[in-house]
């Protein structure tokens, strides 16, 4: 039977206390949209949902010694249209545009999608792309692990089970580099990604490419960086050539990772398509960055 | 449990279980049966409420999670004497309305809508609405229906302001 | 006969339901409660096919709050019903065809305990081989899955080939210059009402039942009723509450939810109410079917259609449902909208283990037109014509013969229609600049397609209606109609007839709930038959009462009725004294005249000759024309759909925000249809449970629709109308289908264009599981 009950932490202390609760199995609830959906599949192994919604420290958005700091219980809405997080975390802000329509995005939240760690999760590759940590607390204290050891499988990630995503922070990325988030779907909108990618390069003086990330998501078990493919870039002047050839050591670089299978020959051509472009936005003319 | 909220305008409480959806607080437990139950799952937008001023999907919504908000539903964007609101009067005569399963919820993330931006575009008011699926009417006269009513108002609060 | 301007009809108008339903308060069957209510849930096949070797359903009534258990032997002979083709079960007997069918049905107390009473009921299915792929259904050795013949032929042929022939279509493709050949195949389509199905039964004091269901035929459901439940029509009663679309989809399906709760009711003394979730509406309820088909046109080097060959084969599913005339409908469409020299059309379905197919808007003409209407371009482009040029230069005008051997004597608005379409799209500039794109990244295209459909039954039935039109104590006018709207606007539009004829305000005559106590049974409603059929039942009906009235005011004016005129209401006689209408009315009365009236129509008797495939199919057609501007990116196999204009005979427009609504609602239909709704059955089971995987159009990926409704006037409808409803939806994927093959150079002949389809030429096998169906089945309330 699908009986549970519901406590509301108000500070992160309660929460975990709450979480940490021998005669409860309880976990974290936050906007929602995916608790809600997975308990119509199976009935829920949890006795109690805690609610940190509304948890003040993990409701910030703010700039701390260098470091962006998200809570973890922000909202996509929040998060698109954060001038902070358009600004030093370009890729993330438009991956939040991307996940739903309006009542999907106010209620989601950014912890809930890296905590549910859906293949096709929009809000992983920026965060990982960014070199994100996230911040867990638990009754036995607090750790912090890079988002991109986060997740270890399909909706699996290092969590323990009375853990709490409480925040995110990720360095203030140097001025000249610019993100991006790409994704395809079948729907024009409001669709699950049939592939998604951040990227975020940075320039020297004279133009070459010093930083790069690529984050490749989706098509992948788990959002993950193409290194090759970075280091392809790094010293390298942008130009198309390059771009179709970074794309096809990302495209070797996806087959090497799941091999062939039933989707390679379209994973393959999109992730190529993906890179290309997200090279191009990523290293065109830099716009006076949004928000600002 | 108890649950504690602010319906429609007034404060109410009801005794729920913990584990029903606000969508299901609000047609079982309180009658409110104008929100409609279309996927369950928030894809279809037809549970649309307003809950602390934002746009939600109620069956997303656990029950609970509801204490000591402000929820508006269909039933409460009707005019106090219950006519209908300048927002609905323009869904009938756009055309807007045909089996009208979706439209409580298109109506409340319209007024959601026209809250955060009283003047939208018709592709903000369709972007605005990718939520809200409708398989009768095409979206077109329910973007005229917004569209029109967004404007008359913001003629309408230019003339008072000009007054 | 005085000639007058309309009034009300073809005039902006109010949707006469539409206050109810932006407040909120109109009632949808799962906005019903009634005290004392049970809650009922059905035990659906986890198999594609089996046979049931033990069902014991005495565990479910120890499952505390279940009330009561039925099976198919709780109805008479089993619960068959089925029309066409008496081949279903209101409850699976002996055998379950396909995943989701339902085996049991159980009342509660609450739906977890009707679920917990499911769960608990022991059936054992001994699994049978199933057939699946509808190619291999008619093979010797093929399971049987159709009911036994007498007449020879495999079991799993569904009905009869439905055949149109003309001429020797073989002779005449090997004179032509050039042959176009090729094989489609569309998918099944599901029809996505935002409601779900639900039914409430109440059983009377009578030993009866009044059911509450949101089917589109509600005679019909109630003559199952009566047969299956052993009770007179006169103690079945089905009430239709509002309907939250149906597109086809709300019949069977809801006529067996019908059923299982009314012998619910019937048993427990209690009201009985189902309600679908999602899911389980997903995997049991029947689909659009699939077709495959082979087409071979050819034409002469002069630009000239000559012949078509047309091959379909259609994939019935579990169960026949109204697949044998969907067949029909098919074969009749199959060659498009233009004169032949010859033609040899063959279609015919058969019955697989897949979920069962039946009614979907449109019924078998998008599925040929897809086909057609892309051989047609790959026709024009082989000859180096503009694709506009080649159909005006073939497609049917007035006065023209059909390839069935049926002249068009009037209402054909086709070339008017492909003409105006060009014009508003700036077809020509289009054609040319996209025929230049240099991009190898997006480009886009525009495309054409053309189409007609007959309209109403034509050789399914007998076709008529009747109506009523009663004055009230109050003067209100009450009307109803045995043709039930379901978010047609068919209500609205009768409303202003009757308005029309009656010279008063639409808004002093309120229709009725369709309800089969006060409705004359006037046949089906489908086929977009309700603008002519119920339309001239209402309007006779208006006219029969207004003879009366006509007569009172004579009477009261001391005047031929010939000399009345009407004004805003009022009668004029003669001496131009205004007498109000209620005045007249109230006179009426003291004569003791009756003020209640009937209208019956008939339609024109059409002629099929189904050995030969030649008559005179339907008794119009509606003509329709689409055109699609789309951006293709080359890179992803992402299809935008930019703009779509639609330009439509509909006869005459008699509600226009209502057919308009309805034109652009079929146009989002048939863009979903083309680019994003995948059905895929894997080994019978359906991989799309809800909308995160079955994807229809948002608001974003449907664009801004420039539509016009031309107005050929059909003499036989109320004031010239004829219909709208499901040829809105017909022309929308060939239009994309074209237009993405002017994009891309590339032709894709299959349902969906998906993004692999558009990007290799063709869809990929994604992995597959039993597990997404079988837990859809147990999925709410738990």
């Amino acid at each position: 039977m699908s009986r549970f009950t519901y406590a509301r932490a108000h500070s992160v202390e309660e929460a975990v206390a709450l979480l940490s609760d021998p005669n409860e199995k309880s976990v974290p609830l936050a906007g929602g949209t995916d608790l809600l959906v997975n308990i119509r599949k199976a009935p829920p192994t949890f006795t109690r949902v805690v609610d940190v919604r509304r948890v003040p420290e993990m409701r910030i958005i703010e700039v701390r010694e260098a470091q962006l700091v998200i809570g973890a219980a922000v909202s996509y809405t929040e998060l698109a249209e954060s001038a902070l997080v358009q600004r030093y975390a370009t890729c993330l802000a438009q991956a939040a545009r991307t996940v739903g329509g309006p009542a999907i995005a106010n209620m989601g939240t950014l912890g809930g999608n890296i905590a549910s760690a859906a293949p096709w999760a929009d809000a992983l590759p920026p965060l990982i792309c960014l070199d994100a940590h996230a911040h867990l607390r638990s009754v036995e204290g607090a750790r912090s692990l890079p988002v991109a050891e986060l997740v270890l499988a399909p909706n699996q990630t290092r969590l323990r089970a009375n853990e709490l995503i409480t925040h995110f922070t990720l360095p203030l990325p140097a001025p000249d580099v610019q993100s991006v988030f790409l994704k395809v779907g079948h729907r024009i909108a409001q669709t699950l990604s049939r592939a998604n990618l951040a990227a975020a390069i940075g320039r020297d003086a004279t133009g070459r490419i010093a930083t790069a990330r690529l984050v490749v998501g989706t098509i992948v078990p788990v959002a993950q960086r193409f290194e090759e493919v970075e280091s392809l870039l790094i010293g390298q002047h942008p130009s198309p050539q390059l771009f179709v050839e970074a794309a096809a050591r990302a495209a070797e670089g996806l087959v090497r990772r799941v091999g062939r299978h039933w989707a390679t020959e379209y994973d393959t051509r999109v992730l190529k398509a993906l890179v290309v472009r997200a090279l191009r936005a990523t290293t065109a003319p830099s716009p006076t960055p949004e928000g600002v | 449990m108890e649950i504690s909220l602010v319906l429609n305008g007034k404060p109410i409480t009801v005794e729920a279980p913990a584990h029903i959806t606000l969508l299901e607080l609000l047609r079982e437990y309180l009658e409110l049966t104008g929100t409609k139950e279309g996927c369950d799952i928030g894809e279809c937008g037809a549970c649309a409420v307003i809950m602390d001023g934002m746009l939600v999907n109620s069956c997303l919504v656990l029950a609970p999670q509801a204490h000591g908000s402000t929820i508006t539903t269909i039933e409460g964007l009707c005019n106090a004497d219950g006519s209908l609101s300048d927002l609905q009067e323009n869904f009938i005569t756009y055309g807007a309305v045909q089996c009208g399963i979706c439209i409580p919820g298109m109506i409340v993330a319209a007024e959601a809508l026209l809250a955060k931006h009283p003047t939208p575009t018709r592709e903000e008011i369709r972007q605005a609405l990718i939520g809200n699926l409708c398989r009768c009417t095409g979206y077109q006269q329910i973007v005229d229906a917004i569209e029109a009513t967004a404007y008359a108002r913001r003629h309408l609060a230019e003339s008072v302001a000009r007054a | 006969m005085h000639t007058h301007s309309l009034r009300y009809v073809g005039k902006p108008a109010r949707r006469v339901d539409a206050a109810d339903k932006v407040s909120g308060r109109g009632k949808y069957i799962a906005d019903y409660t009634l005290p004392g209510m049970l809650h009922a849930r059905c035990l659906r096949s986890t198999v594609p096919h089996g046979r049931i070797v033990r069902l014991d359903v005495t565990p479910a009534l120890q499952v505390p709050g279940v009330r009561a258990v039925i099976t198919s032997a709780d109805f008479c002979d089993h619960g068959n019903y089925g029309f066409p083709v008496k081949d279903k079960y209101m409850l699976a007997y002996q055998k379950v065809r396909y995943v989701g069918e339902a085996i049991a049905a159980v009342a509660a107390d609450t739906p977890e305990a009707a679920l917990a009473g499911v769960r608990a009921i022991i059936c054992e299915i001994e699994p049978l081989p199933a057939i699946f792929d509808p190619r291999q259904a008619l093979d010797p050795n093929a399971p049987q899955v159709g009911p036994d013949r007498t007449d020879g032929k495999h079991p799993n042929l569904l009905a009869e080939h439905q055949y149109v022939k003309k001429g020797d279509a073989e002779a005449a493709l090997a004179n032509c210059d050039v042959i176009v050949e090729a094989h489609f195949e569309v998918g099944h389509q599901e029809h996505a009402y935002i409601e779900p199905e639900g039914v409430l039964a109440v059983p009377t004091p009578e030993g009866g039942i009044v059911v509450y269901a949101p089917n589109q035929s509600p005679f019909i459901n109630q003559g199952n009723l009566a047969m299956v439940l052993g009770l007179p029509t006169n103690r079945v009663r089905v009430i239709q509450p509002y309907v939250g679309g149906s597109f086809g989809g709300k019949d069977d399906i809801v006529y067996e939810s019908s059923a299982q709760c009314a012998k619910l009711a019937l048993i427990t003394g209690r009201p009985v109410r189902m309600l679908f979730s999602r899911e389980e509406s997903m995997v049991a309820s029947y689909k659009r079917n699939t077709l495959s088909m082979d087409v071979r046109i050819g034409a002469t080097r002069d630009g000239q259609l000559r012949a078509c060959v047309f091959r379909g084969l259609m994939d019935s599913g579990a169960y026949a449902s109204e697949t044998p005339f969907t067949v029909w409908r098919a074969s009749i469409h199959a060659m498009g909208c233009y004169r032949y020299d010859a033609c040899d059309v063959d279609i015919y379905g058969v019955y697989t283990n897949n979920g069962y197919t039946g009614a979907f808007r449109g019924f078998g003409n998008p599925e040929v037109c897809f086909a057609i209407e892309q051989a047609i371009d790959e026709m024009a482009e082989k000859l180096g014509m503009d694709p506009i040029d080649f159909r005006l230069k073939n497609c049917l005008r007035l006065g023209d013969e059909t390839v069935h051997g049926q002249k068009l004597s009037e209402s054909v608005g086709l070339v008017e229609c492909l003409t105006l379409a060009r014009q508003l799209s700036d077809w020509d500039r289009k054609r040319a600049e996209y025929a230049r794109q240099t991009s190898t990244e997006v480009r886009r295209g525009i495309g054409v397609a053309a189409m007609y459909h007959g309209m109403s039954l034509g050789a399914e039935g007998a076709d008529y209606a009747a109506a009523t039109i009663t004055i009230l104590p109050d003067n209100t006018v009450e009307i109803t109609s045995g043709l039930t709207d379901y978010g047609t606007g068919s209500r609205t539009v009768f409303t202003l007839i009757a308005a029309e004829e009656l010279g008063i305000e639409p808004s002093r005559v309120r229709m009725l709930r369709p309800d089969t106590n006060t409705a004359l049974e006037s046949g089906p409603t489908v086929a977009s038959r309700s603008t002519v059929l119920g339309g001239n039942a209402m309007r006779i009906a208006a006219r029969n009462l207004r003879q009366t009235l006509d007569l009172a005011a004579a009477h009261l004016l001391n005047c031929d009725p010939r000399q009345l005129i009407r004004h805003n209401g009022s009668y004029i006689g003669p001496s131009e004294e205004e007498v109000p209408w209620e005045k007249v009315v109230e006179h009426a009365r003291e004569m003791g005249l009756i003020l209640s009236a009937h209208g019956r129509w008939e339609a024109p008797k059409i002629h099929w000759d189904h050995h030969a495939g030649r008559g005179t199919p339907y008794m119009a057609y509606h003509f329709g024309v689409q055109i699609a501007e789309v951006e293709v990116d080359l890179l992803t196999g992402l299809t935008r759909v930019l703009k779509i204009w639609a330009v439509h005979d509909v006869g005459k427009v008699i509600f226009p925000e209502g057919a308009y609504g309805q034109l652009y609602g079929g146009i989002a239909q048939g863009l979903g249809y083309a680019l994003t709704e995948q059905v895929t059955y894997a080994n019978g089971y359906l991989q799309q449970t809800n909308f995160d995987t079955y994807l229809i159009p948002t608001a974003m990926d449907v664009p801004e629709i420039e539509a016009r409704l031309i107005e050929a006037s059909y003499s036989e409808g109320p004031y010239g109308a004829k219909n709208i409803a499901e040829p809105a939806m017909v022309p929308t994927a060939p239009a994309i289908a074209n237009a993405i093959a002017h994009a891309t150079g590339r032709r894709i002949r299959r349902l969906p264009m998906n993004l692999e389809r558009v990007l290799l030429g063709e869809a990929l096998q994604r992995p597959t599981t039993p597990e997404v169906t079988t837990r859809a089945l147990f999925m709410g309330r738990a």
